[in-house]
């Protein structure tokens, strides 16, 4: 970049566009013109109010909002260290470095989370149709590094469009309603008769009530990194979705998971929970989250879990409390990564005890796997 | 060509202009807010704001209609919510009971259509009048965009990109004075990049000691000094508790306000424990802020 020494003021400005986009805002060309008019509307002479102005026009987001402070500072003055012209960085990192190495490694992969950031300008990033369909049925444990990035567009795409369509179907049942002529006619007394308004019959649609618990002891390892990013897809598009990790001991992640972004719901996670890659205890859990949560529990509630069913703690009890939940909803689904190996049979002690009081038992090793769970999701 | 309200928007001199204009209605801005609302008026471009709740996301549109002395139209987002309510409805009743008092007038089925479907019959909903008005431009808000579905979402950002509606029945009706667009949104779920990239952004963040004891002095001109000092002090020291729901400016002036009509001009504990539940919505925060000491707070507060 030359240095904006002896440039003229509309240069400047461009130059700061090109270095605000080089750094993380997503602003595009179209911004950069905006952002011209945005100064000559509100002159230059005030440091402070062509900051806001530019900030107004630039930024799209909170995250971009205080990110710009430091972009404009680093490059009207005060110079900052760290701040490359052309180099993409990654914003906050320095909120990171607190967190533990151990929850980083579950949570933060590398590279993964600032691609799913940025989707929407990456997104368009060409993988060939053969890498889409292969990295679809990709086992997670068994995904190279330099691939999750892929993977994880590729997934929050599919799931993301797998939403859409659920609400889009709930939306168009709506119009099967009705009219019920009898409370109609009743209604048309008053007028003399006339059926001015119209009465309908129809059930009222309501969108699935799930609850989500996935397991993150330590054997779920290669896969809770995907399974999160599925709950939290889950979680945008649908109203009443209650996410739970457990353990040896179970964590409310529901709020963690409504955070706007990706990243910041991952954040957010890591610092709220202990346990990751510990031991199992399922029925334990279960027990604590029928305790404190079985307000959950209703006839038109989806109960999901998500785990390999390694179990340390009494399968009686894990036994009890299984078919204690599924007494009170409408369904339980047990999603188990180990499923997609070939050969697998659901014989650890945990899973065969549970077995019995399951309604749906598939796999969710790859997204394909995750995709199918579709059909169980509509609500009928 | 230039519309009263544009034409007053574009006579708005600067920046301080828009400051003291506000100020003048006991809304507080800092820099920044009133550098976008300025940009605004002169761009015509549509605002978005984003903050979290009882910051004063919505009071900027009114007091931008009120600044400039035209109407505010609202437009109030949910789930669900559709053409017909947030653009027009045909009055169905109203037409049914045309045709029938039409039965015998021997008007052909094509005069009776013409009548039935004309202006009268027609329900404008917010967005259709913020095309319509014939006097001077209005300032549209559209509040919680964020509730609204993706649908309606872009159908929003057809209309802003050239305000106009189209009604089958009518024709197209091209906005003569465009409105003033303010979106807010809480967050709850992201926006189209599309929508973002029409809009300037501005995020409103919670205010700083100085900006909430200027506005609690502003929108409460009764209060103490000694209290407002120690309500916005507290406010201020809640906020940084991590709680669920921080409690935002107008928590702050309906807890100011409820601390005067208990004719309290200073804080104590056992007041602050009665009225708590003016500044926290939950239970989990009241433990939390019990758990910091409210006693101590107030000492710091001095």
């Amino acid at each position: 970049m030359a240095e904006p020494e002896f440039v003229g003021l509309n240069d400047a400005i461009l130059l700061f566009c090109r270095f605000a986009r080089a750094n993380g805002l997503s602003a595009s060309v179209k911004e950069s013109i905006g952002a011209l008019e945005a100064a000559m509307t509100v002159g230059v002479q005030d440091r402070q109010v062509l900051k806001a102005a530019l900030r107004a026009v630039l930024c799209s987001s909170r995250q971009e909002w205080e990110r710009f402070e430091e972009l404009f500072d680093a490059f009207w003055g005060f110079k900052q260290a760290g701040l490359e012209p052309a180099q993409r960085k990654r914003p906050n990192k320095s909120a990171l470095d607190t967190q533990t190495q151990q929850d980083k490694a579950v949570l933060m992969l590398p590279t993964s989370s600032d691609t799913a950031l940025s989707e929407s300008e990456q997104g368009k990033a060409v993988l060939g149709a053969t890498a889409h369909e292969r990295l679809k049925q990709a086992d997670f444990s068994q995904i190279a590094e330099g691939e999750i990035a892929d993977l994880e567009r590729i997934a929050l795409h599919l799931l993301r469009q797998m939403s859409m369509r659920l609400s889009r179907r709930l939306k168009v049942s709506r119009l099967h309603n009705q009219v019920d002529l009898r409370r109609t006619i009743r209604h048309s007394i008053s007028h003399g008769g006339d059926p001015i308004d119209l009465r309908f019959r129809g059930k009222k649609l309501q969108q699935q009530k799930l609850v989500i618990l996935l397991d993150v002891s330590g054997s779920m390892n290669p896969y809770s990194l995907f399974l999160v990013r599925f709950a939290y897809v889950l979680q945008k598009y649908f109203k009443h979705v209650d996410t739970f990790l457990f353990s040896t001991q179970l964590t409310d992640i529901t709020a963690a998971l409504r955070k706007r972004q990706l990243r910041e719901a991952l954040q957010a996670l890591s610092q709220e929970t202990a346990g990751w890659s510990g031991g199992t205890m399922i029925g334990e859990s279960l027990r604590e989250f029928r305790t404190h949560y079985g307000r959950l529990l209703s006839r038109d509630t989806l109960f999901i879990i998500l785990s390999d069913g390694w179990d340390t703690g009494e399968p009686k009890k894990l036994a009890a409390e299984l078919s204690a939940i599924k007494r009170r909803t409408k369904k339980v689904i047990w999603l188990n990564p180990l499923l997609g190996l070939e050969g697998y049979q659901p014989l650890t002690r945990g899973m065969s005890v549970a077995l019995p009081h399951i309604d749906v038992f598939a796999p969710a090793h790859n997204v394909a796997s995750l995709l199918e769970l579709e059909r169980h999701l509509q609500s009928r | 060509m230039a519309t009263p309200t544009l034409a007053k928007a574009r006579a708005v001199q600067d920046i301080p202009a828009v400051v003291r204009g506000f100020e003048q209605l006991g809304y507080i801005t800092d820099p920044s807010l009133a550098t976008v609302v300025f940009l605004t008026l002169k761009l015509g471009k549509p605002l978005l704001l984003e903050g979290h709740a009882g910051l004063g996301k919505t009071e900027v549109a009114k007091v931008l209609a009120a600044f400039l002395g035209t109407r505010l139209i609202r437009l109030q987002c949910y789930e669900g919510l559709d053409v017909n309510s947030a653009v027009y409805e045909w009055n169905y009743q109203k037409q049914l009971l045309a045709i029938k008092i039409e039965e015998n007038t021997g008007q052909s089925i094509i005069e009776k259509e013409k009548h039935i479907f004309g202006r009268e019959f027609l329900m404008e909903r917010p967005l259709l009048q913020a095309v319509q008005e014939v006097e001077i431009s209005p300032v549209l808000l559209v509040d919680e965009v964020d509730r609204a579905d993706e649908a309606f979402e872009a159908f929003l950002l057809e209309l802003l990109s050239d305000f106009q509606i189209t009604v089958p029945e009518l024709g197209t009706i091209k906005a003569k004075h465009p409105p003033l667009v303010v979106l807010t949104s809480n967050r709850s779920r992201e926006l189209s990049d599309a929508l973002k990239r029409r809009c300037l952004y501005h995020w409103i963040e919670y205010p700083t000691l100085e900006k909430e004891r200027k506005i609690v002095a502003a929108r409460l001109p009764g209060i103490a000094d000694e209290l407002e000092r120690q309500v916005v002090g507290f406010v201020q020291s809640v906020r940084g508790l991590n709680l669920i729901k921080s409690p935002g400016v107008a928590e702050t002036l309906d807890w100011a306000q409820a601390l005067m009509a208990l004719g309290k001009t200073r804080l104590d504990s056992a007041v602050v424990e009665e009225t708590l539940g003016c500044l926290s919505k939950s239970m989990d925060d009241t433990a939390r802020i019990k758990a910091a000491g409210i006693e101590k707070m107030i000492a710091e507060v001095g």
